[in-house]
């Protein structure tokens, strides 16, 4: 399934992020400037740019593991404000991917995917471990189940710390440079599973610099950079096409290896 | 093609092993060395036979009384005859087993972990292990199991040093805990007090605060109430333990990395979800060491007790070297039996605490 049928599809969804001129600062830095942002159910898209460019900040706001200032951001039309309330049920809807996978070392790996569901969703434990089971499956490590995230290479781990996050069912998913610790032979295992994901029908949010995942899956690639949103296109054009000079000096240097 | 042979493994020569070469490759490798070893061999070769003569070979090990030890070594009848007073203390004869029964009890709630898994340890063994303490006391007092009452002035002995140690770690345990992620807190006036608390109890000498507990406190209580001495010296105990756990606590949490805050709270934890679930577990692991170092300062201290007037060990002790039936200065024989028994303590909490280290090692860096 390519991503130029689905386009169509899309755009009868409904939004499932608006962000509306999102302002932060860390101190007096201005991290992020007025960035707007809508997504629609179903779209995957891929952010890019250079680090300190607030790509990762910008992510992190949606599910508030950073605050923001200004601006207003709304997932899943649940306005994200400072009441536990509506953080708790907005971070229902959103799973995140980290670079670093952070897996519960203290757990094995299928407690580490029961954890949101029997906490979290009050769900009884034999539900949750079928639930685990299934997306272990999904990832291809069923076996591993019973061992510690220790024993696992990093291609796996991070494919561990995905099945986490769909175990919560969510709408969203957000990934963070999930390809970015990982050696190179691991690349690739993680980015099948994140492509397989895709193809379900995802909403997907990725921060990475893996070229070859965005003009594959992406329906809008987003360059930022100086806490901007420089630019944003449908693949195709946003490599082939750039608009902004800043764009085109970025893709070049990336491009060049 | 040529088929390969390994070649026969041979012995090492004789040059590089045995005890000869080890004693010359570590006690003699070159001339300051082996002077000093020299040094030390001559000089433990003068003292620990006279040490071992004393101990074992002319020591009085059975008797009655002092009249009983004749010998030049020393008067183990001393130590056996007075061993109830210094294990129980003046509990009375036909209560022991009441002591004895708390002892294992004690015991049995220490192992449960090992034997227990993973879900039976949280919802069973967390409970019963909070509650020991209390339960533990008032079956010692005993009014409230209908047994004898046994007032608090009769307890001592090395079970009271035990007791005290054990029911102050345990209810210091999370308190510290709590104490030191109060200290963490995002609110000014949490923060603040946890601080005070903190800094307070690690900061004044625990002699100062048991004679705080023990004198200044009934100041501070209306007239007429008396709260029992020894429950006193528990409390100060417990807050001076919290306030040292607490910092090794802190320790523990710098060491978890940010990310697994992050992935807790993306996962939609709550924060006490998070702290039990997420953080305890690993900020126990790296803080087990510290941990354990504290436990036996605790434990040791309870021996200071003795200026206040609790006849744990150390005090049982002294009163038996001024009996007038054993005024012949068995103060060697007294003092070295209670420090082979405080060792024995420490050495197997150190054994307990590198098996649990080892249990807990998941063999995760991240």
């Amino acid at each position: 399934m390519s991503s130029e049928q689905l386009r169509p599809e899309i755009s009868s969804h409904k939004n499932v992020i608006e962000i509306q001129n999102l302002n932060k600062w860390y101190g007096n830095f201005h991290v992020l400037k007025d960035v707007n942002l809508t997504v629609k159910k179903g779209e995957r898209i891929v952010i890019c740019g250079p680090s300190g460019s607030g790509k990762s900040t910008m992510i992190r706001c949606i599910n508030r593991l950073e605050e923001f200032q200004r601006g207003s951001l709304v997932v899943n039309g649940v306005e994200m404000i400072e009441d536990v309330k509506n953080i708790e049920a907005i971070r229902r809807e959103v799973g995140m991917v980290f670079q670093h996978f952070n897996l519960f070392p203290h757990l094995s790996i299928l407690e580490n995917l029961t954890l949101g569901p029997i906490w979290v969703q009050k769900k009884p434990k034999e539900e949750a471990e079928a639930i685990a089971m299934k997306y272990l499956e999904r990832v291809k490590i069923p076996d591993q189940a019973l061992k510690f995230p220790g024993q696992l290479s990093g291609g796996q781990q991070q494919r561990v710390a995905i099945a986490r996050s769909l175990c919560m069912s969510p709408q969203i998913m957000l990934f963070d440079e999930p390809t970015s610790a990982l050696d190179p032979e691991m690349i690739k295992e993680v980015l099948d599973v994140m492509v397989e994901l895709a193809d379900e029908g995802m909403t997907m949010i990725c921060v990475t610099h893996e070229m070859g995942f965005a003009k594959k899956v992406a329906d809008r690639v987003i360059f930022m950079d100086a806490g901007e949103i420089v630019e944003e296109n449908e693949p195709n054009e946003f490599f082939n096409n750039p608009q902004m000079d800043r764009t085109q000096l970025f893709l070049s240097q990336i491009l060049e290896h | 093609m040529k088929e390969f042979k390994p070649l026969p493994a041979l012995p090492a020569p004789n040059e590089t092993v045995g005890p000869v070469v080890w004693i010359k490759a570590n006690l003699f490798p070159n001339l300051i060395n082996s002077i000093i070893s020299i040094i030390m061999i001559s000089l433990l070769a003068s003292v620990l036979p006279g040490v071992f003569d004393w101990i074992f070979i002319s020591a009085d090990w059975s008797g009655e009384s002092q009249a009983d030890c004749s010998k030049e070594g020393a008067c183990w009848v001393f130590v056996s005859i007075w061993m109830q007073q210094f294990i129980y203390g003046s509990y009375p004869d036909e209560q022991l087993w009441r002591i004895n029964l708390a002892l294992i009890v004690l015991v049995l709630v220490i192992a449960a972990p090992s034997f227990l898994n993973k879900d039976s340890r949280n919802k069973l063994g967390v409970p019963l292990f909070l509650l020991y303490p209390f339960v533990c006391a008032a079956f010692l007092d005993g009014r409230l199991f209908g047994l004898e009452y046994v007032r608090t002035d009769y307890w001592g002995g090395f079970s009271l040093n035990i007791f005290l140690a054990a029911a102050s770690i345990i209810i210091a345990f999370p308190l510290s805990f709590l104490w030191a992620l109060g200290r963490r807190s995002d609110m000014p006036f949490v923060r603040s007090v946890s601080l005070i608390l903190i800094e307070f109890f690690r900061g004044v000498p625990v002699l100062a605060l048991f004679f705080m507990g023990s004198v200044m406190l009934p100041l501070f209580f209306p007239e007429g109430t008396s709260i029992d001495k020894l429950l006193r010296v528990w409390i100060v105990l417990i807050l001076f333990m919290s306030g040292y756990m607490a910092e090794v606590f802190r320790g523990g949490f710098q060491a978890i990395p940010q990310g697994q805050y992050e992935a807790a709270d993306s996962l939609g934890l709550s924060y006490w979800q998070k702290t039990l679930l997420i953080i305890l577990p690993q900020v126990i692991k790296v803080s087990m060491p510290n941990i354990l170092a504290t436990f036996v300062m605790l434990f040791k201290n309870t021996t200071f007790l003795l200026i206040i007037g609790i006849f744990e060990m150390l005090s049982t002790t002294q009163t038996a070297l001024s009996n007038s039936n054993w005024l012949g200065g068995h103060a060697p024989e007294g003092y070295l039996f209670v420090a082979f028994v405080f060792w024995c303590c420490c050495f197997s909490m150190s054994m307990i605490s590198n098996s649990i280290e080892r249990k807990l090692d998941t063999g995760h860096k991240n």
